[in-house]
């Protein structure tokens, strides 16, 4: 037997104590995860897809970057695959959406032999400039769609569309 | 385009630009043996329409599948459909098919036949990979009609 033997009392009090604390931490613990959660939401990133494109390799030549993501309508999910057409102005790098703004068609870069440095739609032979400024007399009403873009860790991430900035 | 109210909307106000129907012919062979090799091709028709359709969704319109059974398919069917549709408006009408069948009625119809590939077992990149080549086969048969006018 040891000198400073526990007592019955105290044994109980500890026990009765550290009972307690658990108790009062499952309880506390949620509420406060659920107080401070708007703080520790991601923010950023969310709406952006990574595409397996690296930023270094971008070139002033528009390229095709297929990137996929996964859709919600109501219940049903869905992976979409989308495309963008994406080069290098000076320091900045742009992506276009290669939808046609006349009737939803895809575009190519450089598919007609008579204007090699245009968006070219094959649907009603609409064309538009480098920077997705469409060519008068041609179908289209308006400039190729832009998507926001980041940078994570060396690639390029694709974000939502917007209108066009650089027209 | 599909077949859907918003598109055809669409259709109906441009009728000018919006000039081709493509329209799969599926065929459904219950028989235990070739059931599995029907689902194949279903699946590669529609797959492949609904891939062309995104590509040309400004100027065509892919039609809901017509399917049938061996039983039930009659030689002028895609005649009977083509005259329709040209009365509805369409300049060009294409029918898309795995079936043997309809490749030996002659040119009076545009027929694509093409070999069902089956993509059940494949992954999604190699999928639209052979999607896309399939459809850089398709695209001058498109190309050329629509030169003609």
């Amino acid at each position: 037997m040891s000198k400073n033997r526990v007592s019955r009392r105290q044994f109980l009090s500890y026990t009765l104590t550290g009972v307690g604390g658990f108790m009062a931490a499952g309880m506390l613990m949620p509420m406060v995860r659920f107080a401070i959660d708007p703080v520790l939401q991601s923010h950023g990133g969310g709406d952006f897809v990574q595409t397996e494109l690296k930023v270094t390799d971008i070139t002033e030549e528009p390229v095709k970057v297929d990137f996929s993501f996964e859709q919600v309508d109501a219940w049903y999910k869905s992976d979409v695959t989308s495309v963008a057409w994406v080069y290098k102005s000076g320091d900045q790098i742009i992506a276009l959406s290669p939808v046609c703004t006349h009737l939803g068609c895809m575009v190519d870069w450089g598919a007609d032999s008579a204007h090699p440095d245009q968006f070219f739609c094959p649907c009603h032979a609409g064309r538009y400039e480098k920077n997705g400024k469409n060519i008068a007399g041609t179908p289209p009403t308006r400039p190729l769609d832009e998507y926001d873009i980041q940078e994570k860790d060396g690639y390029l991430m694709i974000g939502p569309t917007k209108a066009n900035t650089l027209s | 385009m599909y077949f859907n109210a918003s598109d055809v909307t669409a259709f109906m106000a441009q009728k000018d630009f919006i000039d081709t129907a493509i329209v799969p012919l599926v065929s459904i062979d219950l028989a235990t043996e070739k059931m599995k090799q029907s689902g194949a091709e279903a699946d590669f028709i529609m797959s492949l329409t609904s891939f062309i359709e995104k590509q040309f969704k400004g100027r065509l319109l892919v039609m809901p599948p017509f399917s049938y059974m061996p039983s039930l398919k009659y030689d002028d069917l895609p005649q009977q459909l083509e005259v329709q549709l040209h009365n509805a408006g369409f300049k060009h009408v294409f029918f898309i098919t795995c079936d043997h069948f309809w490749t030996s009625g002659g040119d009076s119809v545009n027929m694509i036949w093409l070999p069902a590939i089956p993509l059940e077992s494949m992954d999604v990149n190699v999928k639209k990979k052979i999607l896309e080549d399939q459809l850089r086969q398709v695209i001058p048969l498109l190309s050329t009609k629509w030169a003609q006018i």
